[in-house]
C-alpha cells in the first residue's frame, strides 16, 4: 500500500470517529441555549482530529520516510483531483439541502448551519473513500 | 485484467534487463512501484513523459514498450 494510500485511510476513519461522535451528540443537545458548548464541542473536535491525522501520519511516515517524502507522483495527483471533484458535487448537494431545510422545513439558521457541517463531512468522507478505491483500482 | 487499449512489455522488458524490479523501475522513472504495477496491469495510462523516460530506461524505443490497439476515436479512458 502506497503512503498515500495509507494516508486516505488516516483521514478517512479518524473523519469518521471524530465526526461521528459529535453529530451523535449535537442532536441530542441542539436547543437554543446550547449552541456555545456546541461550538465549543466542534472546536474541540476540530483539534481531536488535528492531533490524530498528525499522529497517524507521522508513525506512518516513521514506518516509510522514502515513501512519505516522495513528491506525489501523477497518478497520485490525478487520483487526488478526481476524488475531489466527486466531493465537490456531492458538498454541492449538501448544501442546497441543508438551504432547503430552512426554507422549506422552516429549520432554523443554527440548524442550516450544522447541516452544511454535515455536507461538509460528508463530502471530505466521500473524497477519502473515493482516493482509496481509485488507488485499489490502480485508477 | 487490462481495461485499455494499450498494451506494454514491461515486465518482460524489466525481466531482461537484470530482473529489474518494480520499485527499481519506478525509481528511475519518478514514480511510485503501485504506478509502475498499475501501468502493467493496464490499468492506468502513463504520461507521454513518463512512457518515454520508461523506453529510455530500457534504451528501446517507445513503440517496444507501449502498443496501440484502439481505433481513431472512442476508446478513451472513462473518467
Amino acid at each position: 500500500m502506497s503512503f498515500r494510500e495509507k494516508s486516505a485511510w488516516i483521514s478517512l476513519i479518524s473523519i469518521l470517529l471524530v465526526s461521528g461522535f459529535f453529530f451523535w451528540q449535537v442532536p441530542a443537545r441542539m436547543t437554543a441555549a446550547s449552541h456555545p458548548a456546541l461550538v465549543r464541542g466542534l472546536w474541540y473536535c476540530v483539534i481531536a482530529l488535528v492531533l490524530i491525522e498528525v499522529v497517524a501520519h507521522i508513525v506512518v511516515a516513521m514506518r516509510a520516510p522514502k515513501d512519505a517524502q516522495a513528491p506525489k507522483d501523477e497518478r497520485e495527483r490525478l487520483i487526488e483531483l478526481k476524488a475531489i471533484r466527486i466531493a465537490h458535487y456531492v458538498f454541492l448537494v449538501g448544501v442546497l439541502l441543508a438551504v432547503s431545510s430552512m426554507i422549506h422545513l422552516g429549520a432554523n439558521v443554527f440548524a442550516m448551519a450544522y447541516h452544511v457541517l454535515l455536507a461538509f463531512v460528508t463530502a471530505e468522507v466521500v473524497n477519502y473513500a473515493a482516493r482509496i478505491v481509485y488507488h485499489r483500482r490502480g485508477l | 485484467m487490462s481495461r485499455l487499449p494499450i498494451s506494454n512489455t514491461i515486465r518482460r522488458l524489466r525481466f531482461d534487463h537484470d530482473e529489474m524490479t518494480q520499485q527499481q523501475l519506478a525509481e528511475r522513472v519518478g514514480v511510485t512501484r503501485q504506478t509502475v504495477n498499475a501501468i502493467e496491469l493496464g490499468k492506468y495510462s502513463p504520461s507521454l513523459e513518463v512512457a518515454f523516460r520508461m523506453a529510455a530506461v530500457f534504451g528501446v524505443p517507445l513503440e517496444q514498450v507501449f502498443e496501440y490497439h484502439g481505433g481513431g476515436r472512442g476508446d478513451e479512458q472513462k473518467w
